[in-house]
């Protein structure tokens, strides 16, 4: 783990420049327009939005008893919301090396701060709306003890994002095909993952692909939390544990290849 | 990070160790992405530079030489930084500030001012030191009312101008130059050069990367001459130079032999005749008179009694003496200085002269007109065909304002028809 050691004290050193450029990411996501800072937040809300009202207000459509809740679009919510989280980071941080490549070739800067910067980006943006949408479920349960899970679930998701997405940036240096291969998988992978259909819906043989999705456990936890009031299972703290073990151990070997060449690679 | 900043003995800045740099090629990106999963090394090696080691004190100003393709420019990223070495060391101390390729890494839709504080951010000016600075870099840029538009609505010339005044707002103590001076227009080019020795004169010490030896010899007291990707040699610049020059020529001897072997002597000056008039054609049309009528450039190069070309023959010197009349418009009220250099048509330099090398004030003939007479009483060459370039430069002889290359060709008939190219001063006992 000392190559991965060595990026954390890069960060670390440069952690004041780290915030700048996380800052002017996001402003540089709405530049141009007249609302501003209010888009890339509105984007997500409204979606969220439109969800509940199509399947809660409109359809009114219910799940089976098997479900956590039985209102759809509470249920699709709940999931949802840090999918699109998830898939915003993974996205831009896989790119952000490539698209950094001018400005890597002329400034002496480590490379990890440019996935880094994409990932504090969309979580200082997917942040405040998860604990809002955490806010909108407190009247389902009240305050409980249960609540305390979403900050190891939200840092969980933050860690997840970010060796995820630096181990994709690399790969995707190396070779462009990665960007257009996760892309797919980005969008099919809401399919894998118990945020549309409760994990009860799915074939009993055929549930272990779920957990292939990095995202299942952190969902299921989401779920656990805000729609029963409980807090999450073993299960999900160890597979959770699992994924970034995994990723931080082939983050590792891939920046020790890399080092001295990634930047050759932009 | 294997650049570290350290403590370093006396008045060193930069200690280089057995620095290499080797390039890992890949048949396809495919087996890159293997190799970096799997770890085999299917890769064949490149190294850029191998083995390169030295040491630059403060105020030194070092020219790196070598042809294209002899690691310079990685030399230069792996000093700036911007490369990973793949071994040995590399030792500095205070600031390392690189002008490698300007204007990059702007955001088009933010304004300049936001680009200055990010820009700034990105080379450790932090945003409190850029609210001192940013007077003078809007000064020194010349941006005015513009700092507040959008980059994407600048000129090229604008945007390099704004991100020169950035990367040289902080005197560096070691500031790394690969040939990006020729940016911007010819007032720009002038406060670049007197910034840069500005920066030099204050004990700033210099890396310059040219193909231009002219200036690395006004500039530089150091040559470093790599030779595929090694240090060929290392030390005072004339001496550097001249076997750089040798070198060359050399080289340019060896792979012109197949050729005049093949008998293309009048192939050969055909091509020069034809590199003459595109140069001549080029200098009427260049893009700056174009852009910028006020723009210094060399008017006309005049050789008296010279007799007409006929066909594919230089025209031929019908007097003992060589009279050169260079006429050229300067830049505003600035008195320019003019150049001028004679070589055997096949190539061989033999006399190279300028205005400010001597103390002879060019005269001014109108408003703007300025007018150098060369004189060579009783042309000691001997019979043959010779090439003549002119060029102009600034008051300080550094800025290369215009140069015609080869833009005459006179052939020149001696009345003692002895072997040789030149009758040296010389005395008999």
């Amino acid at each position: 783990m000392y190559s991965l050691l060595g990026e954390c004290r890069a960060l670390w050193q440069a952690r004041s420049l780290l915030w700048v450029m996380t800052r002017r990411e996001v402003a540089a996501r709405h530049a141009g327009t007249a609302a501003g800072v209010l888009w890339p937040y509105l984007q997500p809300l409204l979606t969220v939005a439109a969800y509940y009202l199509v399947f809660d207000v409109v359809f009114s459509m219910r799940l089976g008893d098997s479900a956590p809740t039985h209102a759809v679009g509470a249920f699709l919510v709940v999931g949802a919301l840090p999918w699109m989280a998830f898939c915003d980071a993974t996205a831009r941080g896989m790119n952000s090396l490539v698209e950094a490549g001018g400005i890597l070739q002329k400034n002496p800067l480590p490379p990890v701060l440019f996935p880094m910067r994409a990932v504090l980006a969309s979580s200082v943006i997917f942040g405040p709306l998860l604990l809002l949408v955490a806010l909108a479920y407190l009247p389902q349960h009240g305050l409980n003890w249960s609540l305390l899970a979403l900050v190891p679930l939200l840092l969980g998701q933050l860690l997840l994002c970010a060796l995820l997405a630096y181990a994709l940036a690399i790969l995707t240096a190396a070779l462009r095909d990665v960007g257009q291969l996760v892309t797919f998988f980005l969008s099919v992978g809401i399919y894998l993952s118990p945020i549309l259909f409760p994990l009860a819906l799915f074939p009993e043989r055929w549930r272990w692909v779920l957990w292939a999705n990095p995202m299942t456990a952190l969902v299921l936890g989401y779920q656990n939390v805000l729609l029963q009031g409980l807090w999450p299972q073993t299960a999900i703290w160890v597979a959770l544990g699992v994924w970034l073990l995994v990723l931080a151990v082939l983050l590792n070997g891939l920046v020790r290849r890399s080092r001295d060449q990634l930047v050759d690679w932009l | 990070m294997n650049a570290k900043h350290v403590e370093l003995p006396d008045d060193l800045v930069l200690r280089v160790r057995n620095l290499g740099k080797e390039y890992k090629l890949y048949p396809s990106p495919r087996a890159r992405f293997k190799a970096l999963l799997t770890g085999n090394a299917t890769h064949r090696s490149h190294w850029a530079l191998r083995d390169v080691s030295f040491e630059l004190r403060r105020g030194q100003c070092i020219g790196v030489i070598g042809d294209n393709g002899a690691g310079k420019s990685s030399l230069l990223k792996l000093l700036a930084g911007t490369l990973q070495p793949s071994c040995g060391q590399i030792e500095r101390v205070g600031r390392v500030t690189a002008i490698l390729e300007l204007g990059a890494g702007f955001h088009p839709d933010f304004s300049g001012r936001d680009n200055l504080y990010f820009g700034g951010s990105l080379i450790g000016i932090s945003h409190e030191r850029m609210r001192e600075l940013e007077p003078g870099i809007a000064a020194f840029a010349e941006l005015g009312e513009a700092l507040e538009r959008p980059v994407k609505t600048y000129s090229s010339g604008m945007s390099v101008r704004l991100a020169f005044a950035l990367v040289t707002a902080v005197q560096p103590d070691v500031l790394i130059i690969d040939e990006a001076l020729a940016v911007g227009d010819q007032h720009f080019q002038k406060k670049c050069i007197e910034r840069i020795m500005a920066f030099r004169s204050s004990g700033c010490t210099i890396l310059f990367c040219s193909h231009s030896p002219y200036h690395i010899r006004h500039l530089c007291d150091t040559a470093l001459w790599l030779r595929g990707g090694q240090v060929a040699q290392f030390g005072a610049t004339e001496p550097v130079l001249a076997a750089y020059d040798l070198y060359t020529r050399e080289r340019q001897e060896r792979e012109q032999q197949p050729l005049a072997i093949a008998g293309s002597c009048a192939v050969g000056t055909e091509s020069g005749k034809k590199e003459h008039k595109a140069n001549a054609a080029d200098a009427l049309h260049s893009p700056v008179s174009a852009m910028d009528g006020s723009s210094a450039r060399i008017l006309s190069v005049e050789v008296q009694d010279l007799a007409e070309p006929v066909d594919d023959q230089p025209g031929l010197l019908q007097s003992r003496n060589l009279v050169v009349t260079i006429t050229a418009r300067g830049r505003g009220a600035e008195r320019p200085n003019i150049g001028f250099m004679i070589e055997q048509s096949q190539g061989v330099g033999i006399t190279s002269l300028g205005t400010h090398e001597e103390g002879a004030l060019p005269r001014q003939v109108a408003a703007g007109v300025w007018q150098s007479v060369l004189t060579f009483p009783e042309l000691p060459l001997h019979s043959g065909d010779y090439v003549i370039s002119a060029y102009l430069f600034d008051e300080t002889g550094l800025v290369v304002y215009d140069e015609w290359l080869h833009c005459l060709h006179l052939r020149f008939v001696a009345p003692k028809l002895m072997p040789g190219l030149v009758q040296l001063p010389h005395h008999w006992d």
